[in-house]
């Protein structure tokens, strides 16, 4: 890298360190930042003669203003941001310790399954109630000790956390497929009278309630929720003396095992905690839409990475993360059925430029380029 | 202007509101070994990072040969001839030494050649190092660490060679041997740069001694017109006490004790071998030896982080072996190990003052939640005991300078009210200063019946401070000797094993107490 730079012309500015960057500097870099990526996006959609000022504007109402059905649109939008949201702050859990969960794909969808089983199995039988509190209990408990495996080989065998969870990705993967794919007398998740594998939704045995709020909107009680298990994590990992091991941990292993604490044993703990919440957000997720599908995850275990890192693991940053990185993903599917020219997944490439451009915008908060004096 | 082969005037190099060095002069000749002294946080790394292109100054001029020149990246300071050993050693783990010089090089080809052996094989020759170009860095030692990054600097030239801190974690004899080295090459007509903290070795090795205060230039002096005194003085900027004080304090009965106390270390060989010994209330008990020899492996089988194969450890007369940390901990035995890299052990260096003070006492309450106000006090308390420079107390503790890191630490153990404390180097790389603070906190609690074992480097320093100081040899004891009555010349034989003591009175066994508490349990037993 020296090398590179030597043979750079002599610059008459130099980088020097930022101390105490001030909020209001802060959002200036990354409102520029988005800025930026928008405006790198209107030049692709420029080129191919679509006009990005109405691209854009299709794209963050979402298509909502002046159209009748504006809460159907709200409510879909709202059905996508909470799984992102809530594995996100999963997520985060692992990661404040080091821990790199990028499992929350499988976990995802372990979650899922186990919560569609019991609704299947135990929706006939008891309340409703009953049913989706086990629902979220069980997918819960799967979910962590998926989220386990990785941490019991890394607490005793020092295996790579990152690989191990990666690969039970595609395990947990290939193992919803084949249940979606597999026609036979034992898979009740499949529909019977379907002559073609197809998933049989159980909505009418069984979903998350909604409260009517005015005169068509409704609010699924799955929005109450996550907002509370969130605000639940926030107290957890700020305030609480577990909260406390996960920082130390995951600052210095060498010095929590100094402390006198089991550090084993915390990380495992979390790594539960951090798995079966995502199993939970799963749980929301198939309980709220009644029926499994091969993409149940829509991506949230890789997502919620991103955003677990734009919201640099502030819990409270992670809900609006999440609510934003929704609005650029559900609202280009919508206005890719107004652009026929443009594809869903531009939102994509917006979500990695801008992904791109706020890390870069890290760079001058912590920075800062100074004119380089001249000595006398 | 023509003599000097460098020249620094005016330098100013801030960081964003601190001013690391405010209009500093220096000078040094070829065939020139310059010290450069000063406090911790007083600049001198930052001030020797500029002249190795690491920083640029804010303003300011430097002069090679007489030339002015811009340092703008460690490719330029290369080509100029200044070359720079760091205090951290920059080194791939993986690669022979050999390589490790090696892939530096511009214009090297791509082929590894079996010469490149041969070329680095001459150069330690000509200086009179002890360096193997074929072994892997990971095996090393951190004194061949060390002169490896010296032959790397030599071998690309440098006739300005800057050393930061060389001798911290160099022992004795590792020391006079860097010394010799370093005399050679200012007979070669190098000019040197060494900054250190130890002032014997100011004396011994340098011919000026430029001093910095604060981030700014106090003076320069020729070593053999000054004194140790005079030195300090300039560099704190009042009078100082060279003197460490050695309370006699009434003793207790033991509090720790330890019975043929055998510990492997990490790769499962013997790195205590049987060792006996026990530390009195009011009491602080030396233990001198060379580096790697067992010093770690003891503290943390007191600290009960390191299963022990064999033996015995009883406090106040209870048996401690095979408790868990937190038990021993809560029992008021402290343990702090300042690793070579400062912050390893007993601090989470992104957290702050606060969160790291409440890291052994977070438990203490039943609420789930985690009392900050305690810590923000405690932080508090230590801050202004023990004068710790820092902004607040919510500033994370890698922020601080290495003596003010160590203050922290050393505060926290204190303010937990042990009653054993066992430190090991706690004044590693600080200054003077920091380290006469140290020292009486030590005392202190030796003053209030705090027994103390204090694992130590410098020997004058041991002998000062220490009643009494055990000497261990390749992890066995080499004998208990009373500090007033040692000589350095003694303690050196006992460290190279070549003076065994642990046998003198036939009667009195060394490491033994008269009143122990194991004499106890024997009656109760018969």
């Amino acid at each position: 890298m020296n090398g590179f730079f030597s043979k750079m012309p002599r610059l008459p500015f130099h980088i020097v360190k930022r101390e105490n960057c001030p909020l209001w500097m802060k959002c200036c870099f990354y409102l520029a930042a988005i800025v930026i990526a928008l405006l790198a996006g209107a030049l692709v959609l420029w080129a191919i003669d679509v006009d990005p000022w109405d691209y854009y504007y299709q794209m963050f109402t979402m298509g909502a203003v002046g159209n009748k059905r504006a809460y159907k649109i709200y409510m879909n939008y709202i059905k996508e941001f909470l799984p992102l949201a809530l594995t996100s702050v999963a997520l985060s859990l692992a990661f404040k310790m080091k821990f790199w969960n990028i499992g929350g794909e499988g976990q995802f969808i372990m979650g899922a399954v186990s919560a569609a089983f019991v609704a299947f199995k135990l929706g006939p039988v008891a309340p409703a109630w009953v049913t989706l509190i086990v629902m979220c209990i069980t997918a819960m408990v799967i979910a962590g000790i998926y989220g386990l495996i990785a941490g019991i080989l890394k607490v005793r065998f020092g295996t790579n956390e990152t690989l191990m969870t990666l690969m039970l990705n595609y395990i947990a993967l290939y193992f919803l497929t084949f249940i979606g794919e597999t026609k036979a007398d034992w898979n009740f998740f499949l529909q019977e009278k379907s002559a073609r594998p197809v998933f049989e939704s159980f909505k009418d045995i069984v979903i998350f309630p909604s409260i009517p709020l005015g005169e068509k909107f409704e609010l699924n009680v799955c929005f109450i929720l996550t907002l509370m298990v969130g605000a639940i994590i926030f107290v957890y990992l700020k305030y609480t003396k577990q909260g406390y091991e996960i920082s130390v941990v995951g600052d210095s292993p060498n010095t929590a095992h100094y402390a006198g604490m089991k550090v084993n044993r915390i990380v495992l703990r979390t790594v539960f905690l951090s798995a079966s919440l995502v199993g939970l957000a799963a749980a929301f997720k198939v309980g709220s839409s009644g029926v499994l599908s091969t993409s149940i995850t829509d991506d949230v275990g890789w997502t919620g990475i991103i955003v677990a890192w734009l919201a640099q693991l502030n819990t409270g940053m992670i809900f609006i993360v999440s609510a934003l990185i929704c609005v650029l993903q559900f609202g280009s599917v919508n206005a890719a059925s107004e652009f026929a020219r443009v594809d869903s997944s531009f939102a994509n490439m917006l979500q990695g430029l801008i992904l791109f451009l706020v890390l870069a915008a890290d760079f001058f908060i912590r920075f800062r380029i100074a004119r380089t004096k001249k000595g006398e | 202007m023509a003599g000097y082969a460098i020249e620094m005037h005016g330098i100013t190099k801030t960081f964003g509101s601190v001013v690391a060095n405010k209009g500093v002069d220096l000078n040094v000749k070829s065939g020139e070994i310059l010290a450069l002294l000063g406090e911790n946080g007083s600049g001198k790394t930052t001030l020797m990072n500029m002249l190795s292109g690491i920083y640029k100054p804010d303003s300011g001029s430097i002069y090679i040969n007489g030339e002015a020149v811009s340092i703008d990246s460690p490719e330029d300071a290369k080509r100029l001839g200044i070359g720079m050993v760091h205090q951290h050693f920059k080194l791939v783990d993986v690669f022979s030494a050999a390589d490790n010089i090696w892939m530096g090089k511009e214009k090297s080809g791509l082929v590894l050649k079996k010469k490149r052996y041969d070329e680095i094989k001459d150069i330690t020759k000509r200086f009179g190092f002890d360096l193997d170009p074929t072994k892997k860095v990971y095996n090393m030692s951190v004194s061949e660490k060390q002169t490896l990054e010296i032959v790397k600097v030599l071998y690309y030239g440098a006739k300005i060679i800057i050393l930061d801190e060389p001798t911290a974690v160099l022992t004795v004899q590792e020391i006079e041997k860097l010394f010799n080295v370093l005399r050679a090459m200012k007979a070669e007509g190098h000019a040197i740069i060494i900054i250190t903290h130890k002032l014997n070795e100011v004396m011994e090795i340098s011919d000026r001694v430029a001093i910095m205060r604060k981030g700014e230039y106090i003076t320069t002096v020729n070593t053999s017109e000054t004194s140790e005194q005079a030195l300090t003085e300039w560099m704190v900027g009042h009078k100082v006490n060279l003197n460490i004080d050695r309370p006699v304090v009434e003793k207790t009965r033991p509090l720790l004790e330890v019975r043929n106390l055998t510990i492997n270390n990490d790769e499962g060989a013997t790195a205590i071998d049987n060792v006996s010994f026990y530390i009195r209330g009011g009491e602080i008990l030396g233990v001198a030896g060379i580096a790697g020899c067992g010093q770690k492996e003891l503290c943390e089988a007191i600290a009960g982080l390191r299963p022990i194969v064999s033996g015995q450890m009883i406090h106040k007369g209870d048996n401690i072996v095979g408790l868990p940390p937190k038990t021993i901990l809560e029992k008021g035995i402290s343990m702090s190990f300042i690793p070579e890299d400062r912050l390893g052990m007993g601090l989470a260096p992104s957290m702050s003052i606060t969160d790291n003070m409440l890291l052994k006492n977070y438990r203490m309450g039943k609420s789930p939640l985690i009392d900050r106000k305690r810590g923000r006090k405690d932080a508090l308390q230590v801050i202004e005991d023990l004068s710790v420079v820092t902004p607040s107390t919510e500033t994370p503790v890698r922020r601080l300078s290495g003596g003010n890191v160590q203050k922290v630490l050393l505060g926290r153990e204190i303010k937990a009210g042990p009653n054993v404390i066992i430190t090991a180097y706690p004044v590693r790389g600080l200054d003077i200063n920091s380290s006469y603070t140290i020292y009486n906190i030590l005392n202190k609690q030796k003053l209030d019946g705090v027994g103390v074992l204090f694992v130590g480097e410098d020997l004058d320093v041991m002998m000062a401070l220490c009643d009494k100081i055990l000497v261990l040899c390749h992890g066995k004891v080499m004998g208990v000797v009373h500090a007033h009555k040692t000589t350095k010349e003694e303690l050196g034989l006992m460290m190279t094993g070549s003076l065994d003591l642990s046998e003198k009175y036939a009667d009195k066994p060394a490491g033994l107490a008269k009143d122990t508490f194991f004499e106890d349990e024997n009656k109760k037993e018969g």
